[in-house]
Order: C-alpha cells, then structure tokens, then sequence
C-alpha cells in the first residue's frame, strides 16, 4: 500500500484524543533515513510515533530540551539538546506548530529572544568602537610617551638605521648616491667645519642622550628631519632660504628637539599601537580599509601637531641656553611658509604657521643675543653645496 | 514509493527556496550594521547569511542546515590573533635585526603568510562541513591543512609560471584534494572533473586574453632598434626623446603593444561570465558522493545576464549615491559656509567623503553579493542534475564537529569564501 504525505488522514492514537497532534518528519541523527511521522504535543514533551507500522513511539522529546535550528519558511525544523545532537524533527503543520510554541519556552517564539541579543551585540560592538577611537585620541599618545624613556638606546639606534636606509633612498630621488650629502668635497670642507661648530654649540647646550649626526643634502626643499637614533637631515633649500646662522640653528635646535625627545621612536610605536587598534581589531570590511586609513591619517597628524609644538618650545629654549636668538626660527618659518598653501587643517602634521610663530614670539629674551657663527663663518657654510660637476650625460640634470 | 522518492530522479531534485528580496534585505540590514559597528557585527552577519543559503537549499526534498554559531567564529578569530600578533611581531624584529637580509626576512614572511592563507581556507572549509546538517547527518573533512596549503602553493606557482596554462590542472588537483577528503557520514566524496577537460574549453579564452599580450611582446621586440634605443637612454632624455621621434619602428611597435593590450583587457571583460559559466559547470558535473553524480545544466546566457544586471545595479547605486554625496556636502557647505577655515566643517567634509566612499564600496559588494553570489548559487542549483540519489537515504553518521580557528585565519588574513 502506498501513502503519501498529503492525503492521509491524520492518525489519532486512542489513549489521549484531545492532544494536538499532526504529521512530521524525523530523522534519528545516527542515519540519514527519512522517517514520516505522527507528532503528538503531550503535557510534558512531543512524543514522536512511527506511522508505519503505527503506534509505536520512536522518541520522546522534553520540552525543556527543545531547541529551534534555522529552517526555510513555513517549516519549524527542531533539535533536542542532549546526547543525539543532530536528530531532527521537522514541522510544517502551522497549528501544531503554534501548539508546540505555546508549550516549549526555549523555542523563542517570532525570534524577540533573538532581536534582543542581536540589539546587545550591536550596542556592544559600537560601545567598543568608541572605546577604542577614544584610546588612539588619548590612550596611545599616553602610552608611548611613557614607554619611550624605556626603549633602550641601542635598540634606537639600530631602529635608526633601518629607517635611515628607507629615508635616504627616498629623500635621494635623483640618485646621486654619495654625492647627495654636502661637506665632503674639497670645496665644502670649510662649510661642514662651520656646520660642526654651529651644531657643537647647541649640543653642547642640549646634552642629548644619543650622538647627533647631522648632514645636509642636495634638496631643493626648505625643510629638515630628525630620525630615531640622532640622525638630521637638512636640506640644502634650508640652508639657502636662512638669512642669518641663528635661523638655521633655531631649526636644528627644533630637529634636536625631536631627537631629544626621542620622537622618531615614538612615531614608531604609535603607528604599531594605530595598526593594531585599527588594522587588527576594527574595519575589516568592504570599504572599511578606508575608514582606518583616514582615521590613522587624521590621528597620526593630531599627534604630531602636539609634538611639532612641544620641539618648538624646545628649540626657543635651547636657542637662550645657547645664547643664540630664539625668535630666528619664527622669521625662517615665516619665510618659507609665505606664498605655500596647505591642505586640510586636521591632515596637516604641523600646527598653523602663525599660532608656531605667536607662539615663539611670545618668548621674551633676557640677553641680548649674539649670532653664533662670524660672518666668515656663515659664509662658508651657506655654500656648503657646491655645485656638482656635470659627470655624464645622464647624471648632468642637477640643478 | 513516496511523494519525495519519486522526485529524486528528475531534473528539480535540487532547488532553492529562497526569494532573493529576503536575501537583500539580510544583506543591506547586515552591511549598515557593519558600517555602524566598524565590522565587529561580521561573524553574526556571516552565520546569518550562512544560515539562509542553507536552509533554502534543497536536496532531493530536503534543506541542508547551517549549525555554526557566531561566537565559533569570534573565538577562532581571536585565536587567530593570538598566533599572528606574535609572528607579525617576529617577522618586523626579524627585518630590524637582519637589517642586510631584510628582503630575504620579507620573502620568507610573504611565503608564510600565504601558507597560513591556504591552510586558513582548507581549515574554514572543514568548519563549514562540520556545520552542514543534511537529514540528521553531518559532512566532514578530514586530512591535514598544511600538507594541502604546501600543495596549492606549489600548483598556483606553477600556474602563474605558466601564465596560467596549468590553472585547470591546479584546480582539478586541488578540487580533488579536498573532494576526496570529504565526507557526508560515511558517504566518501570525489571530485570527477578533469584538468583537461577543464583545459579544452578554457584554451580558446585564454589564447583571446593572453594571446594579444604575447603577441605584443613579440611585435615590441621585432620592430624595436633595442640596442639603439639603449645608447639613447644612456645618453639622456634628449637623445631618447630623438630616437622616439624618429624611429618609425618604435611608434609601429608601441601602437601595436597598446592596441593588442587593448584587445586583451576588451576580451577578458566580455569573456569574464564565460569564464564563470565553464569553470562553474565544470565545477558542479564534477562533485561525487559515493553512488551520487551531479551534471550541470547551466546555460552560459544565464550567466551573462546575471553580469549584465550586475552592471546595471552597480550604475544606479553610483547614480544614487553621487546625488546623496552632493546634497550632504551642499548642505554642510551652507550650514558652516563662511567659516571656511573651521576644523568642524572639515572634519564634517572629510567625513561625508569617507562615508561615501565606504556607501560605494560596501554597496558595491552588496551588490555583487546579491546580484552575482547569490544569483549564480540559485542557478548552479538549480541546473544541477543528480542521479543515484537513492544513495543519500541511507547514509550513517560519522563525524564531530570542528574547531573554527581556520575561519578566523581567513577572516584575519582576508581569505576567505562566504
């Protein structure tokens, strides 16, 4: 005899009548055989009958452990929590179903248990979120700021030279190789004997904890570096654009700035706290890989305003213990700046020109100051650059 | 002989029951919560679109069953944090110390990286098995990940080094590899599609696309003065600028090169749903379980019109999104218009245009999740033809399930499928 599903009738057994009851599908969890059969909603749990042959109960599931797992529409596909995990009874009869839902709790009826922690865990990740922007804003400058003083400076130095090889190769865009640091030809010797004495005197008054190795190079830029380890570059646009050897230190004494308070390093380690915030944690998705670069862009560029200021501060100081003029580095800047346009305020890792220059201007200077290189002197080094000789053809394009 | 019985044999013995409205609404409600959330909320996303492809998914009269949890997932991938961070931090020490050997430490990173990538995807694969539940049974995959990450490492060297020529043997391989290690109870998998099979009706696209690009080469090198034009470079702009004007070689050759490069990219974009359309079939016709074969019967139409509409939702989210971008930006123009230099309005500014940007590309994704993930599923379902399926009522259980550190792999090195 063949019986399909949807024409038989419904089968009653005769102990309890008034049960609600109706036909499923139920599979054992230990063999993938379709069972078709008669699920009965008793007072405590579902009793699962075989059809064929009739009557004869194959399980009996407590409500208690009724668990509901995801099925398409219109079905109500169950499991019972217990020692068969993956036995499964399916349900397409809607009033057993609102039956079996009245009786067992745990079956979070129209799935608000559900939303709810769905609502939690999206709060959660957002409360998170804003935890963990709040720690790059303030936590990570605060860290690194006590952790520096316990990098070792050995551990700086060799930092220092991994980063130096990356900024010469880009700073050396011409590829001049050697020939890219001033001061070593015959002819600019008397120019780096000047920029010795310029930087001996600040050093001296600074008394760093690293030895300073300053260099100038053949940029057309009027800007200068400060890498981990006491390594400065100067430009050669620098040097072009100072009037007066007090200008040049006030910058160098700002890079010194840097190198004593050993920012280099902590650039380094803020970008490793950043990209473990960011890169680890958050963002990753579709899209997201932007929103981390311009969070890490605009953090990055508030932690070095706040450093550019305090190396400021620094190079005022240095410059009255030297003995030299503080408010050089003011005019120098407004020099260079005059004419430039900048980009977005909250992009940019210096703070505005005119609040740098307030600010050292502020300063007021006790002692007359006295220019701390002779005239002879700053001459020399201001042609520490001699023009290169056009070797070959192809290394003639210089200047 | 019952109603389901009787339904094996045929053509709709696979189906999906799904309605693709359903599907995006899960997409665009999960997308703005990883949006709000920075992509923490992903593992729920991804065990909530997991658990709707596969329950709608029907196998001779019966759904499958996503069991996996989004807390495995959040587990696994913590765990994954915990052994990356460390070698992460290795690898950066290694460059500092090794400052000569840098580039060797690098390499050697890379490799290990991309080992860790396909042994992430084999282990995600067993999750994912391990989480299917077909009539009361699980699948299962068993073998080692390492051993298969060393294989396919070494096959996609081997098809990259060959421009791509072994690509049907790599895949047939590898399909193999993990087919035969699959399992539905005691059901054991195999993979019947063959590279050369695979080879053949992938030869006349891939001479379309790599073909020009080769004969490009040969073109530059027969019509250029190569050791001519060398002097002039040596020699200066100047000279090199003199020998481009006057060599009429090199403009043929050039104009050759960029009109081949041309062909080449036309053709890989018209021919990319072709390309889907064979690999999917061939796919699909070579999955086996025990006695169980499938055959697809997809049409290569289908698919072409699944890309076309791709096209065409990706213009109107662009459309949309352009006018939305420029209504917000107007508005905040206007609302702290005179002060033009305020930190506000430029932080507002920067963050509408990240916020766009992110609409774009995360509506992009959706986009393609629905309209090209989600279309081609349904179609390779339900062009599958399965014989043998008698096999499937039978089956006895075997298996435990296993632990999701291979999704968290994926999940934090980018790897990954659904």
């Amino acid at each position: 005899m063949t019986i399909t599903l949807d024409t038989s009738p419904p089968i009653m057994p005769d102990s309890e009548p008034a049960l609600p009851c109706g036909p499923a599908i139920y599979f054992d969890g230990t063999c993938s055989a379709r069972h078709e059969v008669q699920v009965e909603a008793a007072r405590t749990g579902l009793r699962i009958i075989a059809r064929r042959p009739l009557g004869r109960v194959l399980d009996e599931w407590d409500y208690a452990d009724l668990r509901r797992m995801s099925a398409p529409d219109g079905v109500l596909r169950l499991s019972r929590c217990g020692e068969t995990l993956l036995a499964r009874l399916e349900i397409r009869d809607p009033d057993l179903t609102n039956a079996i839902e009245d009786r067992a709790e745990t079956l979070d009826r129209g799935g608000a248990g559900e939303r709810r922690l769905r609502r939690k865990i999206v709060a959660l990740s957002f409360a998170a979120c804003v935890s963990l922007l709040v720690t790059a804003v303030y936590g990570v400058p605060a860290l690194t700021t006590r952790l520096v003083p316990f990098v070792p400076v050995s551990v700086e130095r060799k930092l220092g030279e991994a980063v130096n090889r990356n900024v010469y190769a880009a700073l050396d865009s011409q590829h001049l190789g050697s020939a890219f640091i001033c001061g070593r030809d015959t002819g600019e010797l008397e120019g780096r004997a000047a920029l010795d004495k310029l930087v001996g005197k600040l050093a001296a008054a600074a008394e760093l904890p690293v030895a300073l190795r300053v260099d100038v190079v053949r940029r057309a830029e009027p800007n200068a570096v400060a890498l981990p380890g006491g390594r400065i570059y100067v430009d050669q646009g620098l040097i072009d654009q100072a009037q007066a050897p007090d200008e040049l230190a006030g910058v160098l004494a700002h890079e010194m700035g840097h190198v004593a308070a050993r920012d280099g390093t902590r650039v380094v380690l803020q970008t490793a706290g950043l990209s473990f915030l960011f890169g680890m944690m958050l963002g990753d998705f579709v899209g997201g890989g932007a929103v981390v670069i311009a969070a890490k862009t605009v953090l990055k560029s508030s932690y070095s305003r706040r450093v550019e200021s305090a190396a400021d501060a620094y190079s005022v100081a240095l410059m009255q213990k030297a003995g030299g003029d503080p408010h050089a580095l003011g005019r120098i800047l407004a020099r260079i700046v005059v004419g430039k346009r900048h980009g977005l305020a909250i992009l940019r890792d210096h703070p505005e020109t005119k609040d740098r220059i307030a600010a050292i201007n502020a300063v007021d200077v006790s002692t007359p100051p006295a220019p701390l290189l002779d005239a002879t002197e700053w001459n020399a080094l201001k042609q520490i650059c001699a023009p290169l000789p056009p070797k070959d053809a192809s290394g003639g394009k210089v200047k | 002989m019952t109603a389901a019985e009787a339904s094996i044999a045929s053509a709709d013995a696979v189906q999906f029951l799904g309605k693709e409205t359903a599907y995006w609404r899960l997409r665009i409600k999960g997308a703005a919560l990883l949006m709000l959330t920075l992509g923490l909320y992903r593992f729920w996303f991804a065990t909530d679109v997991r658990r709707f492809l596969w329950c709608n998914t029907e196998i001779a009269g019966d759904t499958l069953e996503y069991t996996g949890i989004a807390t495995e997932l959040l587990v696994g991938f913590l765990l994954a944090i915990a052994i990356l961070v460390p070698l992460y931090t290795t690898f950066a020490i290694g460059a500092l110390e090794l400052t000569a050997r840098a580039p060797i430490v690098v390499v050697a990173g890379l490799i290990t990286v991309a080992l860790l990538g396909e042994f992430a995807l084999y282990r995600a694969r067993r999750y994912r098995l391990t989480r299917t539940v077909f009539r009361g049974v699980q699948f299962d995959q068993h073998g080692a990940a390492w051993r298969y990450a060393l294989y396919a490492l070494l096959w996609w060297s081997l098809a990259v080094v060959t421009l791509g020529l072994a690509y049907p043997w790599a895949q047939a391989s590898l399909q193999r590899f993990k087919m035969e290690r699959t399992c539905y109870g005691d059901l054991a998998g195999a993979f019947a599609g063959t590279g050369v099979a695979l080879f053949l009706r992938g030869l006349p696209l891939w001479l379309a696309v790599v073909g020009p690009i080769v004969f490009a080469f040969f073109a530059l090198g027969a019509l250029i003065d190569w050791n001519t034009l060398n002097t002039a470079v040596t020699q200066g702009d100047q000279a090199t600028l003199a020998f481009i004007e006057t060599s009429s070689g090199f403009r043929r050759g050039v104009g050759i090169a960029f009109l081949c490069g041309a062909i080449a990219a036309l053709a890989a974009v018209l021919l990319y749903p072709l390309f889907q359309a064979i690999s999917l079939r061939w796919w699909i016709s070579g999955l086996r379980f025990g006695d169980v074969a499938v055959r697809s019967r997809l049409k290569t139409g289908q698919v072409y019109r699944v890309y076309l509409r791709f096209l065409l939702y990706i213009f109107l989210l662009m459309l949309a999104t352009a006018l939305a971008g420029g209504i917000c930006l107007f508005a905040v123009s206007e609302l702290v218009g005179p002060r033009h230099d305020s930190t506000l309005a430029e932080l507002l500014a920067t963050i509408i245009t990240v916020g766009l940007y992110v609409v774009i590309a995360l509506g992009a994704s959706t986009v393609h999740q629905v309209v090209v993930t989600f279309s081609l599923w349904r179609l390779g379902l339900q062009s599958a033809e399965v014989t043998g399926a008698e096999a499937l009522n039978s089956v006895r259980a075997a298996g435990a399930p296993s632990s999701a550190l291979g999704e968290g792999l994926a999940d934090a090195l980018g790897v990954g499928g659904i």
